[in-house]
């Protein structure tokens, strides 16, 4: 009978392992589970919402679930539905795709005050998370800790107008937090040099498009890579742009000392370049300074094999770095390391299906079903209309196939 | 026709392109579809009908896929004379101007060695409101046409 293989997270790393090993051996049966009633993970809930270009390769893992022979079982959660150990006893592998959700703390001093919120926080509420925390007010200065493209994603979704936010996919609860934001500057502060900032070039690029804005960059420096010249460039190109109402201002080279305030934010204390303290007033904090949470191993890489059919991909594996297409080959690497394991493994008997009888499980069709009422009547200026709430997608899911989840 | 679709990949997006390309093609061609990444610039054969598809990546650059090949292209500086390609790209317009980046560097390595393009270089823009394959399949029609009278000609 055939190999069976489980990838545990439906996000693009757990569709890119699948995808691979269904190309290599398309008789295999690979099921992806996912906590969520829906799939793709960090491309629903983590790629930015007027990235809809980004977003176009859920077109390959809808494929993977019609063409491909790859089952979705959505609103399966590991712990709560069933062991690690009963997944891994019906099936000769089980990939671990979870991700890595949490935000990164400051580590300084204030870094619990209220007003201070992680990008993920506040990124999973904008993209309608179900489990996402409600927005909070950020008042008229936020300020941005962090030199990734995170930070640039929250920093232009809240510098956007709302006309600039046509074609996307925010939902009306953040379009309406962000058009009454009452936002007039916000900062944007990194650690390290502007020459070292983490930012893709083409990402800073997209910013010249901004309407509202008038943006300042402070203390650009010089570079030494052919890498740090590309930021250095495309910041220079940013420097004085706009004569927008709303200013952006990029600050380099500040370590931060000291979340300031008594019960609530008032400003981030930071080591300057020049040796001083300098401080910066703020009405909110956000942390862009990367993600948390359990890894694979001590030792990260892009094919893990943590025990006999056990294994990790994406960032569960390698770390909280590296972007959609890097996953994408670590995938390919890990879908070997599978396939000559498998080969290696003595032929096993007939098992029963697992899964698709565990109650409230949500099929591809279910899915399906739910993307289909997401995209039938989108509000003017948006392409998908998400549900956030996870028993309204539930309710859809099961639309056709009661009969299968009695 | 014989006819060889190369295709340049970042996301994968690509190299589905590519295939959807090669099976439209299949009925009618002796076809095969390639990585970029897997072909030898030494290895082109004029009776040969080249499709090729990339996309962008970064501010303006060949995909990875494309990039062991566009080296291999500059060191070996094969002659490509009597090679006829079409080519196809994919971008992104939401970030940059330079979103057709990829395809255009192809095309100009090709063509810089001797190698004739068939028919306009057409870039799927993945922000816009069309299919890649909507685009690409009447593309791909047209341009094997024109080069159903060219390819193996003066070979």
């Amino acid at each position: 009978m055939s190999r069976r293989v489980a990838i545990v997270g439906a996000g693009p790393s757990g569709c890119f392992v699948a995808q691979a090993l269904l190309k290599a051996r398309p008789e295999l049966q690979v099921d992806v589970l996912d906590r969520l009633p829906v799939p793709y993970g960090l491309v629903r809930y983590g790629v930015a919402a007027d990235h809809q270009g980004t977003k176009a390769i859920t077109r390959q893992f809808s494929r993977l679930f019609e063409r491909q022979g790859a089952r979705f079982f959505g609103n399966v959660a590991i712990g709560r539905d069933l062991t690690l150990e009963a997944l891994r006893e019906a099936y000769d592998a089980v990939v671990i795709a979870t991700g890595l959700a949490a935000d990164r703390r400051l580590g300084v001093p204030g870094d619990d005050l209220a007003g201070v919120y992680g990008a993920g926080r506040i990124t999973r509420a904008l993209y309608e998370h179900p489990d996402a925390e409600p927005l909070p007010p950020l008042g008229p200065r936020p300020l941005i800790v962090g030199n990734g493209n995170v930070a640039i994603d929250l920093l232009r979704l809240l510098a956007k107008t709302p006309g600039e936010l046509d074609g996307s996919d925010l939902g009306p609860g953040p379009t309406a937090w962000l058009a009454g934001s009452g936002i007039e500057e916000i900062t944007i502060l990194g650690r390290s040099p502007a020459s070292a900032a983490r930012f893709d070039a083409v990402m800073l690029k997209e910013l010249v498009r901004l309407g509202g804005v008038s943006i300042s960059v402070e203390d650009l420096g010089t570079a030494e890579t052919e890498e740090g010249t590309r930021t250095l460039e495309a910041l220079a190109a940013l420097r004085g742009h706009g004569t927008g109402a709303r200013r952006i201002r990029f600050v380099f080279a500040r370590r931060p000392l000291a979340v300031e305030g008594a019960g609530h934010v008032t400003g981030l204390l930071c080591a300057a370049p020049d040796g001083g303290e300098e401080r910066f007033a703020a009405t909110s904090i956000l942390t862009a300074i990367g993600f948390d949470g359990e890894t694979a191993t001590a030792q990260s890489g892009s094919a893990v094999r943590m025990a006999p059919g056990l294994y990790g991909a994406g960032w569960f594996a390698r770390g909280p770095r590296g972007t959609i297409p890097d996953n994408r080959a670590d995938a390919q690497a890990l879908a070997s390391l599978i396939l000559a394991d498998l080969d290696a493994m003595p032929a096993t008997g007939q098992r029963g299906e697992l899964l698709a009888c565990l109650p409230g499980v949500v099929t591809y069709d279910g899915w399906t079903r739910i993307d289909a009422a997401e995209t039938a009547t989108p509000p003017p200026g948006r392409c998908r209309a998400k549900i956030a709430d996870r028993a309204a997608m539930l309710s859809l899911a099961a639309g056709g196939d009661q009969k299968e989840s009695h | 026709m014989k006819i060889a679709v190369l295709y340049g990949t970042e996301t994968g997006n690509a190299e589905m392109l590519a295939e959807d390309l090669a099976a439209e093609l299949e009925g009618d061609h002796e076809v095969v579809c390639k990585n970029l990444s897997a072909v030898d610039p030494a290895g082109f054969d004029a009776a040969t009908f080249y499709i090729l598809v990339s996309s962008t990546y970064g501010d303006g650059d060949l995909p990875a896929s494309a990039q062991p090949f566009a080296k291999a292209v500059e060191a070996k500086a094969p002659d490509l004379s009597g090679i006829h390609f079409a080519i196809f790209g994919l971008g992104d317009s939401e970030y940059h101007d330079t979103f057709n980046g990829g395809g255009e560097k192809l095309a100009a390595l090709m063509t810089a060695r001797g190698a004739v393009q068939v028919g306009e270089r057409v870039t799927h823009d993945a922000s816009g409101p069309d299919m890649a394959e909507d685009l690409a399949f009447p593309w791909a029609r047209a341009v094997v046409e024109t080069a159903a009278n060219l390819v193996g000609e003066d070979a």
